[in-house]
């Protein structure tokens, strides 16, 4: 399979966008938009879109695949992100396929350099969305699958590993503190510019995915991809708790 | 206003160059035009009026039955109102008569307006003329049949797209009128147990649902997006969340099929409903739309126009019937419960406020009676009597009904309408309904209330509100927004 790949993340304030090229070997990081809109995704992703391509001499009939950064993140901007993504694949007749917006981070972080990395998204109420990767020669491989945590029971986990650990997301605006105060010497904060996803990030992570090292990417049916939440609604939170469920 | 479409004469010249030059880069000449007017006999030039003023003209030129139409021009302040293809109506008519089966034009290559509105009119792009209209500017060419084109008049195929509260809903509709197929994703189980809607899990179920959903109304209507000619949307009023779903999605559809983005008021596509159910139905007009999260009264005097009334101020019609339901346990949807149980009860049995009545004015207010039940249950409750749950439903219902159908009846009468539609999921209460044909009739005022399906969310209704949209001109551009307080203007 050959063709455009156009990858969208709107998880984060930060919207992404990024084009690459499908060929042999993988996917080539062929340009990328990225415009810090919080609350503003839905205006602002499709005029960049169509604005990118323009620029790159490109037309939508172009694309052969479209990835969406599919979370966790704020429920809303992930939907933006993931509907407008089913709506582009679905009209193209084209497969899509999801990528986690914290991979998008880490893949960007990969190139920086080996070791362990901590990415904490932003999952309002005091809490923290955690992963953890470890990075090595330019790839990102993921430890542990996504969740929604306190920053305190993370920060005591990570330092229990005992090892050098480079973090970085949105959290640490909030949670920068306690982290470097629970994990002490062993961290090193990744440049801010880097906490948010980017486009390179963003097919970095899809080009691994496809590789036969990657996960599962699902069929591609532009129906069935889902936001990573990692929450239930309020509703059915409060619900469980009514019912003994809560953990 | 209506448009009239006559020959042109050289005394239309004057209003006719004028109008060449304000419409196009490089405008025809007076000569040019006194030319073509003096070879009837492979032309064809008419002008549009209004009341007497030109507000349009166009021309057409046949060759070896082959019609070439050449440039078509409306006011600026008169486009979108179907005088474009009024023009075009009588250009392919006269075409015929001179002999042509094939229609073919050519188009700036940017300009997305004509483009869109030839290719609902059945024209095809059949190729690119480089620099045409001047270094860097191409044409396109577009052509097709002339029995398409004759034959599309009113006939543009429309995909509807709703997502405004719970209901996941896609139509396909034809020429405004005729529903290909209306697909409603119902969400009411996954809220029931919550007892109303909850807005995080509607946008979740709105993301699951949208493609299939889409995907069972193109199958249905046995079309595929190459068939459509543009997509409606509703864009709000709404909960945000969902309505962020429908447009994000139907925007990302647009910029791939290249198809035209119409965004859809969801109050006006309720007041649609009832022209889509009995399509004689002609402002002026008066609808009460009510539902679970809307409570308007709305004067329309003409298409297009609206005028609110009023609104409530708190609880909407059908979330008074939801809470009163929760209340006495009898679970979600309240209003079909309460209105069956009601059939059982006594109306006059408990004397409930009738809120803002008497407020010389068309708002309402539903959240007094709402607590005026509640303390009637606790009260009662106290006294050690027991409650007649009937007696209460019912009423609980007039007292609804009552300022309802007594605030409708009077807008109707003050602002002298022949014509009152009701609308929204409320409208399926037979009490509301049987109380304003009865005070309507008395007074010689048509009532028209939707089918069932068309009274609560569905697409259908959005559908034939886009064609009119689509009609006029109306566009949503790729930065819209979704406005959870859109007001209906």
């Amino acid at each position: 399979m050959s063709g455009l790949v156009l990858g969208v993340d709107t998880a984060t304030e930060r919207t992404v966008i990024a084009l690459g090229t499908l060929g042999e070997p993988g996917v080539r990081m062929l340009a990328a938009e990225e415009i810090d809109a919080p609350r503003a995704a839905l205006g602002r992703l499709l005029p960049a879109v169509a604005e990118l391509l323009g620029r790159e001499g490109l037309t939508t009939a172009e694309i052969s695949q479209v990835v969406a950064g599919h979370g966790p993140g704020s429920f809303t901007g992930v939907r933006i992100g993931v509907a407008t993504a089913k709506g582009l694949a679905h009209g193209l007749g084209v497969p899509l396929y999801g990528i986690g917006t914290l991979d998008a981070i880490a893949w960007r972080l990969a190139r920086e350099g080996d070791g362990l990395l901590g990415v904490l998204g932003d999952a309002m109420r005091g809490e923290v969305y955690p992963a953890l990767f470890e990075l090595d020669g330019g790839v990102a491989r993921r430890r542990e699958g996504d969740r929604v945590a306190t920053p305190a029971a993370v920060a005591a986990e990570w330092a229990a590993l005992d090892r050098p650990l480079v973090l970085a997301g949105n959290a640490l605006t909030k949670h920068e503190h306690l982290f470097v105060d629970t994990l002490g010497e062993r961290v090193t904060l990744a440049a801010r510019e880097l906490w948010l996803p980017t486009g390179d990030g963003l097919i970095g992570a899809y080009a691994y995915a496809r590789s036969s090292e990657g996960a599962d990417l699902g069929t591609g049916d532009p129906g069935a991809l889902l936001p990573i939440y990692t929450r239930l609604s309020d509703a059915e939170e409060a619900e469980r708790v009514r019912h003994g469920g809560a953990s | 206003m209506s448009v009239d479409v006559r020959e042109m004469a050289y005394a239309d010249l004057d209003g006719v160059v004028a109008l060449e030059e304000a419409t196009f880069p490089s405008p025809w000449s007076r000569a040019t035009f006194a030319d073509e007017l003096a070879r009837p006999h492979s032309r064809g030039w008419l002008v549009a009026e209004e009341a007497g003023v030109l507000v349009g003209y166009g021309g057409v030129m046949v060759v070896d039955g082959e019609a070439h139409l050449m440039n078509i021009a409306v006011r600026s302040d008169r486009r979108r109102e179907g005088v474009a293809s009024a023009l075009l109506d009588e250009l392919v008519a006269r075409a015929r008569e001179l002999g042509a089966d094939r229609v073919t034009l050519e188009v700036r290559a940017e300009s997305d307006e004509p483009i869109a509105f030839y290719r609902s009119r059945g024209m095809q792009l059949a190729g690119r003329r480089a620099g045409y209209y001047g270094p860097g500017v191409d044409a396109l060419i577009m052509s097709a049949d002339i029995d398409e084109v004759a034959a599309s008049a009113g006939s543009e195929l429309i995909l509807a797209i709703e997502t405004s509260c719970d209901e996941t809903a896609a139509a396909i509709m034809r020429g405004g009128t005729e529903l290909l197929s209306n697909v409603v994703a119902s969400q009411v189980d996954f809220h029931a147990r919550f007892g109303g809607v909850v807005p995080e899990i509607a946008s979740r179920k709105h993301t699951e649902a949208i493609v299939g959903v889409v995907d069972e109304a193109l199958e249905q209507a046995g079309v595929s997006f190459a068939d459509l000619d543009a997509i409606a949307v509703t864009y709000g009023p709404g909960l945000i969340g969902a309505l962020v779903v429908g447009v994000a999605y139907a925007k990302g559809l647009s910029l791939a099929t290249g198809l035209p983005l119409v965004g859809v008021n969801h109050l006006e596509g309720h007041i649609f409903a009832s022209a889509l159910a009995e399509p004689d139905i002609e402002p002026p007009l008066v609808a009460l739309v009510v539902s679970g999260g809307h409570t308007s009264l709305v004067h329309v005097p003409e298409w297009g126009v609206y005028e609110t009334l009023g609104q409530t101020l708190d609880d909407a019609a059908g979330e008074a019937f939801d809470k009163v339901a929760k209340v006495l346990g009898l679970g979600y949807p309240g209003g079909p419960v309460i209105s069956k149980l009601a059939e059982e009860g006594d109306p006059r049995a408990i004397d409930f406020p009738r809120a803002m009545m008497h407020s010389r004015d068309y708002r309402f207010s539903l959240s007094g009676l709402k607590t005026a039940v509640i303390n009637h249950i606790r009260h009662e409750r106290e006294a050690g009597r027991e409650i007649s749950v009937p007696d209460l439903a019912a009423s609980f219902q007039a007292a609804v009904v009552d300022v309802q159908v007594a605030k409708t009846v009077r807008a109707a009468e003050e602002l002298g309408v022949r014509t009152v539609c009701l609308a929204g999921g409320v409208a399926a209460n037979p009490s509301l309904r049987e109380g304003l044909r009865e005070a309507l009739a008395a007074r010689s005022i048509r009532l028209s209330v939707p089918p069932f399906a068309f009274c609560t969310d569905n697409a259908a209704m959005i559908a034939a509100a886009g064609t009119w949209r689509f009609r006029r001109g109306d566009r949503l551009g790729l930065d819209a927004e979704a406005v959870a307080d859109l007001p209906l203007a």
